[in-house]
């Protein structure tokens, strides 16, 4: 060091400790994106000087076991959209009452309710399910914009649909179940089964299907609403559509029974469904749906209010008796369809060649559009059972395993598949397709 | 550079498409990759790289394997947290305020075994301010800002605010006779086509003969995989020597995460609960995930240059090199061959930088010696994209530690080597100088 450098002597000094009033921590479990959060830390702190934000994040899967550990793992607030754990901490008594003032906020929106009987948890924001679509590559196929699922097996998307895989993307088993429950067990799986056969499966995803939209290499993206809004209010070239038959996922707060700073649990819970806090979710790079209706008027023009769409029909969709069939459905839908996707592409483009060619393919349809179990065999208690001990486990994508019961249904629709795919192949052999 | 290797170069750089820059100037202009990435697997790692980028770690154990160990001690738990949107963080505007995307170097008079600086025995090299549960904080660090005003020569007088550091809560004892240096994330895009400079180009900008008493000098930093002192180009002082070893570096010392360069937690001998903090692998970031993250930031495209036309941004270019900026901030560099990345080699950037280190005066010292780099010098910091910083990241400060709020602050502050330059810009009227920022905007 040079010791002609007075400047220095002076950092030196100028880094002297101070002691001041040290906020007092909360723990927040959270699954949110680093924006997002940010977003709302900032905006707590400064409305609440007393009290600073320790962000801790886990996925869905990885939370639950973590807020069963003996002490809920040191957290104040769980915060996030996994409908299924606050569903499951509450029958383990895992919450206190909320103890803020819920006036303001409705308990329902179209068939979803919006918060436990017992006040324990309550949905921050929402989010809906529906079409991202590039209109520039809409318009050079001569086609509108889909406004519901059939749409989607218009001959001119075929090749052009980025479909997020539900057993990898964690937003997407729902969809399934918007599907199913819409059309029903059998129309729906047929849905499926053509849709897949006909899109590329995206195995990540948020904003990677907006990227597939936004670059043209896909004209439509099945996705999220706010990975997208907010692709649109960052400047892309992508519009959102909710179907006719949509759907929302809410995401939800809770203050855990063991939390050691609930006052200042409370505070935040009371900021986060604030108008403050939800004006925040309009946010460019947030774009999530609040669930305090009067803060709507405040909001970009066009930014889509589902109470209003509600009240008008829309969001029919429940997620109170299907939530425990969610890993099911993702189970059939990779063992079925998404583990042969590229045999099953192919089979559905021969199917759609010969219909071109005028014949009739229904035959070969049904081998490709029925689903390894119908509605009654899926609503069997004991094979729920099984698959809620996955869904408690954070739906992890598992082989399947000949050594456990679920393994052995699993590797059952496997062989469906393998066989109705043959089938299928050979009737389209005879036909000389 | 022999002359047929020259030759070759030129070849190349025919067949090459022109710019290097992508098309999109919304608030996802920092994120684009280079136009010539169309290759699936090659965007698949593109997208896998940048999910890791925005990935939020986790403390370990978790079911979330690939992405937990996160601390024990740490700053934020994602990269995307210090370089919001790609772009630049911000400096706190008080002292109640949390540092968030600032963080503080600290250091004890002195070198480590490679000559780089001495880490304090109990806080190490960088102030951690969060800890996973069951290991305490290093502290909290705190920044008041001191106004001072520089009258220009049309009589407009301009604040210039720096800062002064405290600590409070401080768990690990006393951090007394320690140099400090608070630094905002950076940009990250274009950081593929700076490593693809040749070390060469960089000596050669160096010996060139400059006037005004600019000078500029190439770091030499050790190389962690290497074994060996290299040329430096990463970093605000050029103290790291390529884009692996200071993505594993911030990984390493903002968040905590080892990896195959930096497999050892960032925990102190005297920090005993973060020693014994369980891990979340070792490494915590694998080698695929280091080289998909590497591919990511390697490939991030600089922004186009906005209003080439404009008349207002012509006269501002002329300014800009009439008085001298362009001496270091260099506007055109040419890369040589990539060693891995075949996309980034032999292209013309723009990166508006040198790389090289220049004494800065001692307005922006930080009296923090690393490597070569004295306490005075910075490296010349590339201004490509800065025309996007205020709608991207609107509030961020420009400079190392993010004084500046505007470009003019940014100006007023270069001294040293730059102090000719500054005084020519104070001597600027108000509408030259409005070129003149006209023209940093188009960047």
């Amino acid at each position: 060091m040079c010791r002609s450098k007075a400047w220095l002597l002076a950092l030196l000094l100028g880094a002297a400790s101070v002691q001041a009033a040290a906020p007092q921590p909360v723990v927040v479990l959270t699954s949110y994106p680093e924006e997002m959060m940010t977003r709302f830390e900032e905006a707590f702190e400064r409305a609440n000087p007393g009290y600073r934000l320790q962000i801790l994040w886990r996925q869905g899967f990885d939370a639950l076991p973590y807020l069963r550990q003996a002490d809920q793992g040191g957290v104040d607030v769980y915060w996030a959209p996994s409908p299924g754990n606050f569903k499951r901490l509450a029958r383990d008594a895992g919450w206190q009452p909320l103890g803020v003032d819920l006036d303001g906020l409705p308990p329902r929106i179209g068939a979803i309710a919006l918060r436990d009987r017992a006040a324990r948890y309550q949905a921050t924001e929402l989010a809906g399910y529906g079409f991202a679509i590039n209109p520039v590559e809409l318009a050079k196929l001569n086609m509108p914009a889909p406004r519901d699922w059939p749409d989607l097996l218009d001959a001119r998307l075929r090749g052009r649909i980025a479909l997020p895989d539900p057993a990898r993307v964690g937003f997407a088993p729902v969809l399934l179940d918007i599907v199913l429950q819409a059309y029903g067990w059998d129309k729906g799986w047929a849905l499926w089964s053509e849709l897949a056969g006909q899109s590329r499966l995206v195995s990540r995803g948020g904003t990677l299907v907006s990227d597939e939209v936004a670059s043209g290499r896909s004209a439509v993206g099945v996705s999220i609403d706010f990975f997208v809004a907010s692709a649109v209010s960052n400047g892309e070239a992508v519009e959102f559509i909710y179907p006719a038959h949509g759907g929302l996922n809410p995401a939800h707060i809770a203050i855990p029974r063991q939390a050691r700073q609930v006052e200042g649990a409370r505070a935040f819970v009371r900021f986060v469904l604030s108008s403050e806090g939800q004006r925040l979710l309009a946010d460019p790079d947030i774009r999530k749906l609040p669930v305090r209706p009067s803060v709507y008027a405040d909001l970009p023009a066009g930014y889509h209010d589902p109470f209003a769409a509600a009240r008008q029909g829309a969001y029919a969709y429940t997620d109170d008796r299907s939530r425990e069939r969610l890993a099911l459905i993702t189970s059939l839908f990779e063992q079925w369809l998404g583990q042969p996707h590229e045999r099953l592409g192919a089979l559905w483009a021969r199917v759609h060649a010969g219909e071109a060619q005028g014949r009739d393919l229904t035959a070969v349809r049904e081998f490709l559009s029925v689903p390894p179990i119908d509605e009654e065999q899926a609503m069997s208690a004991p094979l729920l059972a099984l698959f809620a001990q996955r869904q408690d486990q954070g739906m992890q994508r598992q082989s399947a395993s000949d050594q456990d019961a679920l393994g052995r249904e699993e590797i059952a629709w496997q062989f469906h598949s393998a066989r109705q795919q043959a089938q299928a192949e050979r009737l389209l052999a005879a036909m000389g397709l | 550079m022999k002359r047929y290797g020259l030759w070759l170069l030129l070849g190349m750089l025919v067949s090459l498409p022109a710019s290097a820059e992508h098309a999109a100037v919304n608030r996802e202009a920092f994120a684009q990759p280079l136009p010539g990435l169309d290759d699936d697997l090659q965007r698949e790692r593109f997208f896998h790289g940048r999910s890791l980028f925005r990935q939020a770690w986790v403390v370990a154990p978790s079911r979330d394997e690939a992405v937990d160990g996160l601390g024990p001690l740490y700053n934020r738990i994602s990269c995307i947290a210090c370089h919001p949107k790609n772009g630049r963080g911000q400096a706190p505007a008080s002292d109640h305020e949390p540092l968030r995307t600032l963080l503080v170097r600290l250091s004890r008079p002195g070198r480590d075994a490679h000559g780089g600086p001495l880490p304090h025995p109990a806080y190490g090299d960088q102030l951690n301010e969060s800890a996973i549960p069951g290991v305490a904080g290093e502290g909290r660090a705190h920044v008041r800002w001191q106004e001072q005003f520089v009258t220009l020569a049309d009589g407009e007088r301009i604040g210039l605010r720096s800062p002064r550091l405290s600590f409070s809560e401080l768990n690990y004892g006393p951090l007394d006779n320690v140099h400090t240096s608070m630094r905002v994330g950076s940009p990250v895009f274009g950081l593929g086509l700076l490593e693809a400079i040749e070390a060469s180009t960089l000596q050669a900008l160096a010996d060139a003969p400059k006037p005004d008493g600019v000078k500029g000098r190439v770091n030499q930093v050790w190389s962690v995989e290497r074994q060996r002192l290299e040329a430096g180009r990463f970093g605000l002082k050029s103290n790291q020597p390529d884009l692996r070893q200071q993505i594993a570096s911030a990984l390493h010392g903002d968040l905590g995460i080892t990896s195959p360069l930096y497999p050892e937690q960032n925990c102190t001998s005297m920090q005993q609960d973060c020693r014994q903090a369980v891990s979340g692998g070792a490494p915590e970031l694998d080698a695929l995930q280091l080289g998909d993250l590497h591919f990511y930031l390697a490939h991030l495209a600089p922004p186009p240059r906005r209003g080439l036309d404009n008349p207002e941004v012509q006269r501002g270019e002329r300014l800009f090199n009439e008085a001298g900026c362009a001496q270091c901030h260099r506007p055109r560099l040419t890369t040589g061959q990539h060693p891995l990345y075949p996309l980034l080699s032999a292209r013309q950037i723009e990166p508006y930088s040198d790389l090289l280190l220049h004494d800065m005066g001692p307005g922006l010292a930080d009296g923090r010696d690393d490597y070569l780099a004295s306490g005075r010098e910075w490296r010349t910091a590339p201004l490509w994209g800065l025309g996007l910083i205020e709608r991207i990241n609107p509030g961020a400060g420009y400079l190392h530690d993010g004084r500046a709020r505007t470009l003019e602050e940014a100006v007023l502050w270069h001294g040293g080597e730059a102090q000719v330059a500054r005084e020519r810009f104070k001597a600027l009227v108000a509408d030259d100088r409005r070129a003149l920022r006209a023209f940093l905007q188009s960047l």
